[in-house]
């Protein structure tokens, strides 16, 4: 146990180091800042409720400028795509608290807040869940009739129409190879940051299929791209709660040493995987994830008398991370298998990197 | 990269790593950063250590000093105005609005009688412990600055410091072409 002074509670920092790991080996995975995993996990290890979303938000920064090295190094990040959307996502992030704000004064935020998640995240599990089903149907027949699958494999056919909108100025972008008028980018990244501003989170799990379906990003792009937002994003969050005293910095600190190894092997990982295999877990993290905030939104709707629901909620929050880690370490395991020729379970081959 | 700039490049960046780590659990224990937190009175009230009286109960009640102390140890309490600097050791203010109420904390002379220390409130659909602490300070703003650059500064030589870790490793990290 660590008696940590500024937020007033004793917790074991040994938790905090794994729930740093875990959440760090999704977040450089799937690129995303697994806000919505770590605030009720804090919540649960005994911090107040806004001492959490402090912590969170700032060892959020942090575990994304770790996962961003290394998704550089992999080429996974390309610079002018994430530059021409920091700006759009700054003016949301501005917007989108302010919206908070109101709901707030209108004594609604809470339920506002949740339904808001629960419908977002329910949609783009569903796209997200066709078009990868669809993109793997594709690669699995590819692999039996013998023709090599690049790494990324897409069948939405909405970043072509995205693309041809020619309004000034157009961006060329070398890394993700994709040319696009600003603009799109832009609105994007407002559109995505209103609602990571609304919704308190980094906004990764909005702004990664934004730009997979939308913008045109292979997945492994959109993974590199969105955790150099969320260092701007995220950093600006964590300045925030900074300068109204809720982070207590030596929780974060041992968030950030659990992270510092998670977000490696996660970002590592995606160099072992293809695109649809990203967007699977991702959409799985964002039902596992919507179950969570249902059950949470069914407590407060019944005026918390419930605490069973409340209960559940947390379980299924904290289980969420267990089991998307279990998930990216079986993937990279039986990636490294098929590599040496070894057998793997059918539906590993489509979803995998040859050699 | 070969194994021995991985080498070179892991140990200074672990060195840098050690230092940030250092210099932030420095800041913490020698009661600087906990200064800066707990800055300035946001409201006026009376400024406690909330500590002393975590477990006082409408059964139980903890009795508050009011005085002129520069530092609070234990049952104590100073008057506050907003934008007063805090005594060393306050972690929060009793707004004197929560006094008039008489529901938590009521005023008895020179003294403040405190009733309920905590309550358990609701943060979207998820129970917490709600004390005095944190109530009514003002955080030194250029403590916000400070942890971001400090954040900022610990992630990049953690992050580097894993890549030159790799590199000795010898696992090799190629560069993904994008089609």
């Amino acid at each position: 146990m660590f008696e940590f002074i500024i937020a007033g509670v004793q917790s074991p920092w040994l938790l905090l180091v794994l729930t740093g790991a875990t959440v760090g080996m999704v977040g450089g995975f799937i690129g995303v800042g697994g806000g919505y995993m770590v605030t009720p996990a804090l919540i649960v290890f005994g911090f107040p409720g806004y001492m959490a979303s402090g912590i969170d938000m700032t060892h959020i920064a942090g575990k994304s400028v770790v996962a961003t090295v290394r998704h550089r190094q992999l080429g996974n990040i390309d610079w002018v795509l994430g530059l021409a959307m920091v700006g759009g996502t700054m003016i949301g992030v501005e917007q989108g608290v302010r919206l908070l704000t109101w709901t707030k004064t209108i004594g609604l935020s809470g339920i506002v807040l949740l339904t808001t998640s629960v419908l977002v995240m329910i949609g783009l599990f569903i796209y997200t869940q066709i078009e990868t089903q669809a993109a793997n149907k594709v690669a699995m027949q590819m692999e039996k009739e013998g023709i090599k699958v690049g790494r990324e494999i897409t069948t939405s056919s909405l970043p072509a129409k995205f693309q041809r909108i020619s309004l000034y100025p157009i961006v060329r972008c070398k890394t993700a190879r994709i040319v696009i008028s600003m603009w799109v980018i832009v609105i994007v990244g407002a559109i995505t940051g209103v609602l990571a501003g609304f919704l308190g989170v980094g906004g990764g799990f909005v702004r990664v299929p934004a730009l997979i379906y939308v913008v045109g990003a292979s997945t492994h792009i959109a993974v590199g791209t969105d955790l150099l937002e969320i260092i701007v994003s995220g950093g600006y969050g964590a300045l925030r709660h900074s300068m109204m005293g809720n982070v207590d910095f030596i929780a974060v600190l041992f968030m950030i040493v659990g992270a510092m190894f998670g977000a490696q092997f996660g970002s590592i990982a995606t160099a072992y995987v293809r695109g649809p295999a990203i967007r699977y877990i991702l959409s799985y993290s964002l039902i596992l994830a919507t179950v969570g905030a249902f059950l949470r939104l069914a407590y407060m709707l019944t005026g918390s008398k419930y605490a069973v629901l409340s209960f559940f909620a947390v379980v299924f929050t904290l289980g969420e991370m267990f089991f998307l880690c279990f998930f990216i370490m079986s993937l990279v395991l039986f990636a490294v298998r098929y590599q040496k020729g070894k057998s793997v379970p059918d539906w590993i081959p489509s979803l995998v990197v040859q050699k | 990269m070969t194994k021995t700039t991985g080498a070179i490049k892991f140990v200074f960046w672990l060195a840098v790593s050690v230092g940030l780590f250092y210099y932030a659990f420095h800041s913490y224990y020698t009661g600087q950063m906990i200064s800066w937190y707990y800055y300035k009175a946001k409201n006026d009230g009376y400024a406690i250590h909330s500590g002393a009286f975590k477990n006082a109960t409408k059964e139980n009640p903890a009795m508050l000093q009011i005085g002129k102390f520069d530092k609070i140890e234990g049952l104590q309490a100073v008057e506050v105005k907003k934008g007063d600097r805090l005594p060393v050791n306050a972690d929060g203010i009793i707004d004197k609005k929560v006094i008039k109420e008489e529901k938590r904390v009521k005023l008895e002379g020179e003294m403040i009688k405190v009733m309920v220390a905590s309550e358990v409130k609701d943060a979207k659909g998820f129970k917490f412990r709600d004390t005095f602490k944190h109530k009514g300070i003002m955080t030194n703003p250029w403590a916000g600055a400070w942890n971001l650059v400090m954040i900022l500064a610990i992630g990049l030589a953690l992050g580097l410091m894993a890549e030159g870790m790799t590199d000795i490793m010898g696992l090799k990290l190629e560069k993904i072409v994008h089609h």
